[in-house]
């Protein structure tokens, strides 16, 4: 019962400070739902539909009156299509895992929660999961409710504390808790380097461009070591 | 109605994208040749989303001193606590003050 809700505490915890640069987020998406005169309803249903906020923020955006439809999901997809590398990723950590899980717990699996599930990967199954929920409850429901207070509100945080860059902070304190080898930062760096390089690529394909260089840097470098 | 359409399908695209592989290879033994490969996706993703993120609309990436500082010393920060909101002051103070200074 303690393991429990030790487990609980820990995945709430740890999502509280991952979820603070997202506030600002959320606002933005509310704003651009009401400023993008599409159904304020329907923009918000991508919350808890899409459940990822830069498809989001990509959809209400290129939505609108006149949009191109397709566009704008092709769009959104592609914003998205980093998560098939986070499913690679996880499938061993969720293969010791019940059924009814490894189908709820792809529904959550943001960038945040991938952070997290990978540096809790070698936890045992039961501990894995109650922290995975935990964690995943808490961005879900603060997302909720942020979006929502977003249309409500709009911008109540002053653009000029740049408060998204509180994302990109704490992405690299989870890549520099997570690195135990140096082919490890040969693929942050060349996933950065090479993002940088293509960061003109439409839709920012450039992440994905970037994100598939530095998994093959890394391997390499591993391998050489080898 | 178009709107609630669109987003239901990028909602099951996005789902699909995130649980392919976990339903798909579940009781499927993977590779050792793969799972090597597989433990660079979370450094590879997360170093290239720190540029994603640092990048504006028109593909320009922003990253200058005050953001390259609070990088540093962020990183810095989570490495000998492993505190994220201590992470999270220290650099967004690290941030504000460079920033107001350069």
């Amino acid at each position: 019962m303690f393991g429990k809700r030790a487990g609980i505490k820990r995945g709430v915890g740890d999502a509280l400070p991952l979820f603070v640069p997202a506030v600002p987020f959320a606002l933005v998406i509310g704003l651009a739902i009401v400023e993008s005169g599409i159904n304020v309803f329907a923009g918000w249903s991508g919350s808890w539909l899409i459940f990822g906020g830069a498809a989001q923020l990509t959809l209400v955006s290129l939505l609108g009156p006149g949009a191109a439809v397709i566009a704008a999901i092709t769009a959104a997809l592609v914003v998205n299509a980093r998560h098939l590398l986070y499913s690679a990723a996880l499938t061993p950590t969720f293969q010791s895992q019940p059924t009814w899980f490894r189908w709820v717990g792809p529904y959550v699996l943001i960038d945040q929660m991938f952070a997290l599930a990978t540096l809790e990967s070698e936890s045992d199954p039961p501990a894995f999961r109650i922290y995975y929920l935990a964690a995943g409850a808490t961005f879900w429901t603060l997302w909720q409710i942020t979006t929502a207070v977003g249309i409500a509100l709009g911008p109540v945080v002053p653009e000029d504390w740049n408060l998204e860059l509180a994302v990109p902070l704490l992405f690299i304190g989870l890549i520099v808790l997570g690195i135990d080898k140096p082919s490890k930062v040969v693929a942050a760096l060349v996933g950065a380097g090479v993002t940088y390089l293509f960061a003109g690529l439409p839709s920012r394909s450039g992440l994905l461009v970037g994100a598939l260089a530095g998994v093959v840097a890394g391997a390499i470098v591993e391998r050489m070591r080898r | 109605m178009t709107t609630f359409l669109a987003t239901v399908i990028v909602g099951l695209g996005t789902y699909l994208s995130r649980s392919v592989f976990i339903l798909a290879l579940a009781r499927k033994t993977i590779p050792d040749s793969v799972l090597l490969i597989l433990q660079f996706v979370a450094p590879a993703v997360l170093g290239a989303l720190v540029i994603a993120l640092s990048t504006d609309e028109g593909g320009s990436v922003a990253i200058g001193l005050p953001e390259l500082s609070a990088f540093a010393v962020g990183g810095w920060i989570t490495h000998k606590t492993r505190n994220h909101i201590l992470t999270l002051v220290v650099g967004m103070s690290v941030y504000w003050i460079v920033g107001a200074l350069t």
